[in-house]
């Protein structure tokens, strides 16, 4: 297989996504060759899952106030920041036929290959997480997507934090957090890793990205051959982002499932527990576990992955809880029962909220300062 | 544990996309929606966006997308025609799709263009216990079910 290597550098959120799907369409048309693309973006831009409402995610006012940039990706998932420090990947094929999302789980592991071997060969034992991380003892190192174009063409989608600027994260996207002190900005750093965290050295971003193109090289036993885009790949990609990518229609779209957020504070015999949720309609959109009681950052951080966009329902939520407990004995430094009645609490507070919102069609669905602890 | 699948002999189903079709008696419409096996590769849904009412569809292209808690994807229409009706609570509240997907949690109508032509591509009648016991089987083979 032949593979056709693009890389640059400082791109505009705009062009880059606009680019991204314009190869993803061409691919599928036979009209551009298999690519994959490693490059970053202009520092700093936020970009929202492809269902998210951009208020809800993100810090509008503190984005316009420092030029940073929002947009919208294709492909699902959470907000993400992306500049300098994170390498995006954009490999572009072509479909085959009946591709769907029966098959996405598959071809999701399947395109993190390349990253996988890469990063194996820095010496990170990363591991593929359930729907789109790919993670490093707990913590998230890659974020994935995968965007079936009209014409077929597959585009999957990675963001590799080779480094993060965590409270400029937090200053961007909006989290649990009521504020950002220098225990939030641990707490989250808890629960990401980043690439040279994890090699313990300063390794350049040129670096990562020779080695996870030789990592697709051999992954999908590939020549890879450096080009620039086309004339007429840059032509399309240009429409394509005047016409959607810098339009309010596609950055500021709105779902029709509804946020809301809800708090508990509980006191255990191990120490205070506050338990922070967000739904998005029936399901657990983000969980945030935090207080004053010992226990690995790691398991915390497992056990709010597992929460992620699961269903709220009391009962589901508890059969997960103890499905955690058994396989992390360190969770064992919060009792389980506590935890269960502070996320049901929290969950009951988010759905009053929900509907309270519901009932004044003027207010706003998210608000985490607004729950009362 | 073995999880049973239910497979409702009386409607279409797109073997490729795990789409169901289902004739409504006394309309020129057809409901489609997604069929459990898919529902069991997809998880809980969490966001649907559907085309618009009026939009022409085309068999084996995308009537929408999704993102469910194990991955984002394309809705690909089994028949091709116009799109007549969404379901838009389904929109507002996505899992009513895992909780009734044969019912209230049907995605749009469609007035298929070719009903006659386009029905004989999608599986049921006779053929249906073969398939759903070679999916299911496919499914264990892979690990995505016990």
């Amino acid at each position: 297989m032949r593979l056709r290597l693009i890389t640059d550098d400082g791109v505009a959120a705009s062009f880059g996504l606009a680019a991204d799907e314009t190869l993803a369409q061409r691919v599928g048309l036979g009209a551009s060759p298999p690519t994959l693309r490693l490059y970053t973006y202009r520092s700093h831009c936020a970009l929202v899952g492809r269902f998210q409402n951009v208020e809800n995610e993100i810090h509008m006012d503190y984005c316009r106030a420092h030029g940073v940039d929002v947009n919208r990706r294709p492909t699902g998932g959470g907000a993400i920041i992306m500049g300098a420090e994170q390498l995006g990947v954009a490999l572009t094929l072509p479909g085959r036929e009946g591709t769907s999302y029966c098959h996405a789980r598959e071809l999701m592991e399947h395109f993190s290959g390349g990253l996988l071997r890469g990063l194996k060969r820095l010496g990170v034992a990363a591991r593929f997480r359930r729907k789109n991380d790919i993670e490093v003892q707990g913590c998230k190192l890659v974020g994935l997507g995968i965007f079936r174009a009209s014409s077929g063409g597959l585009l999957f989608h990675a963001s590799v934090l080779v480094d993060l600027d965590v409270p400029l994260m937090l200053h961007v996207i909006k989290t649990p957090f009521e504020k950002i002190t220098d225990k939030e900005i641990e707490s989250a750093a808890a629960r990401t890793s980043t690439v040279r965290r994890e090699v313990g050295r300063e390794i350049s971003m040129d670096d990562v990205r020779a080695i996870v193109a030789d990592g697709y090289a051999q992954a999908f036993n590939a020549e890879l051959s450096a080009a620039e885009f086309s004339a007429a790949e840059r032509r399309e990609a240009q429409v394509l982002e005047r016409s959607k990518y810098r339009s309010d229609a596609w950055v500021f779209r709105r779902t029709e499932v509804a946020d809301a957020s809800g708090t508990a504070k509980v006191k255990t015999p191990a120490g205070l527990l506050d338990v922070r949720v967000t739904l998005a309609g029936r399901m657990l959109k983000a969980v945030y576990i935090g207080g004053d009681f010992f226990t690995a950052e790691n398991a915390v951080a497992e056990l709010e992955e597992r929460l992620r966009w699961h269903p709220r329902h009391s009962e589901r939520v508890a059969a997960t809880v103890e499905d955690c407990y058994r396989r992390q004995p360190d969770l064992g430094g919060i009792p389980m029962h506590a935890l269960c009645a502070a996320l049901h609490k929290a969950i009951r507070r988010a759905k009053n909220a929900e509907t309270r919102a519901r009932s004044d069609p003027y207010a706003c669905f998210v608000n985490p300062e607004a729950a009362i602890a | 544990m073995t999880i049973e699948f239910d497979i409702p002999d009386d409607r279409y189903y797109d073997a490729t996309h795990h789409m169901w079709t289902q004739p409504q008696e006394g309309t020129d419409r057809v409901r489609v929606g997604i069929d459990a096996l898919g529902l069991q590769s997809l998880g809980d849904l969490a966001y649907i966006s559907l085309r618009a009412v009026g939009d022409a569809v085309q068999r084996g292209e995308a009537i929408g997308t999704l993102e469910a808690a194990k991955m984002t994807g394309d809705l690909i229409a089994p028949v091709s025609g116009v799109l007549a009706a969404r379901n838009e609570a389904a929109l507002r509240d996505p899992m009513l799709v895992n909780d009734d997907p044969y019912g209230a949690g049907w995605m749009v109508a469609i007035q298929p263009r070719d009903w006659e032509t386009e029905s004989g591509k999608l599986v049921s009648g006779d053929r249906l216990p073969d398939w759903v016991a070679g999916e299911i089987e496919r499914y264990r083979s892979q690990g995505w079910v016990e």
